[in-house]
């Protein structure tokens, strides 16, 4: 079953896509853990928040992009080699996943289609800009 | 915390500058791009929140605290544009939820709490989080420093996963005794700190023991 943890991680949309998935699959066919979920949502109504929370939304101990470049690198030390993969891996954080597919996909240099993309998102948004 | 770059970075956006634009989102176009591509598959449909997410960061400026951290400010937004995305497409698994449904998705969407049901003041709770985080934010901080990535292991996977002592115990590779230990001692020093800042540790769940 679902950790109640992870329940409140999902809520704050910090879990890994097959962590994702999995939740969501089990909150399509359990009616129990949609009640679950919907308590959960109560607490936050009433204000009441769990330290893990607060750990998830301020990234506490994600390690810096720069470390994760070191990581892909293998050039970290072992302790923290070790535990930026742990928490990629184990704790599955979405944020450092994210970075690290984006670091990835730098190495093998900037494609064409990055670049018309990031064009396109700079062109769509720049006029804000000149509106004021 | 925000970097430097990203401060000044922020500056010159507010004063429209549209080249420090650009560097905005040639840093953060790629990571935002992944994080939002790890919920919704259709590339198109991803471009397209990415881009709501920095329409979204320009016209919250405003608001934006640059002692926030630039990125996870970003992610936040871009949290947000998914769950709007999956609402508007029907595929939000709470919309399939047979009672009261959208109830559940506008309290989650909303974020702002009902005004008879707040027991305690919205300002209340961000000082009792900014507490919390500082708190653990220097007990990370010094198990860093000391080398001792296991301590830190032990709570993420007991406060960020909720994962049982005696899991952690397995995984690490240490008694439940040892994981107990390491909890009680967190537990202590996070409750003291809140304690200190003039707050009641009891309305965090975790800290109820103490
Ligand atoms: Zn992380």
């Amino acid at each position: 079953m679902i950790a109640r943890e992870v329940l409140a991680a999902y809520l704050d949309d910090t879990l890994s896509d097959v962590e994702t998935a999995q939740v969501e699959q089990a909150l399509r066919q359990h009616e129990t853990l949609r009640r679950q979920l919907r308590g959960l949502l109560q607490e936050r109504d009433r204000g009441e928040h769990s330290v893990g929370a607060v750990w998830r939304r301020n990234r506490l101990s994600c390690p810096s992009r720069e470390q994760l470049g070191n990581y892909l690198l293998g050039v970290l030390e072992p302790g923290p080699h070790d535990y930026v993969e742990f928490h990629l891996r184990t704790i599955g954080c979405a944020f450092c996943q994210a970075n690290l597919s984006d670091l990835e996909a730098q190495q093998q240099e900037n494609t064409p289609q990055v670049q018309e993309r990031r064009k396109r998102v700079f062109h769509s948004s720049a006029g804000l800009l000149r509106k004021k | 915390m925000t970097t430097d770059s990203d401060r000044l970075l922020v500056q010159q956006i507010r004063q429209c500058d549209a080249r420090a634009w650009e560097h905005l989102i040639a840093r953060y176009e790629g990571r935002l791009f992944a994080f939002v591509h790890r919920r919704i598959k259709d590339l198109a449909a991803c471009e397209d929140i990415v881009q709501e997410t920095f329409i979204g960061f320009y016209t919250s400026l405003p608001n934006y605290d640059d002692r926030r951290e630039l990125q996870t400010y970003l992610f936040t937004i871009a949290s947000h544009k998914i769950t709007d995305y999956l609402r508007r497409t029907g595929r939000h698994p709470l919309q399939n939820a047979s009672e009261g449904p959208n109830d559940l998705l506008h309290l989650k969407l909303d974020d702002q709490p009902a005004a008879s049901s707040v027991a305690r003041s919205h300002e209340r709770q961000v000082l009792e989080s900014d507490a919390v985080a500082r708190a653990l934010g220097q007990l990370l901080d010094a198990w860093r420093e000391q080398g001792d990535h296991e301590r830190i292991k032990v709570m993420e996977l007991l406060l960020v996963k909720g994962w049982a002592n005696k899991d952690v115990a397995k995984f690490v590779g240490i008694s439940e005794q040892q994981v107990a230990n390491i909890r009680f001692a967190a537990v202590k020093k996070i409750s003291e700190h809140v304690k200190g800042a003039g707050l009641s540790p009891d309305v965090f769940p975790e800290l109820h023991s103490q």
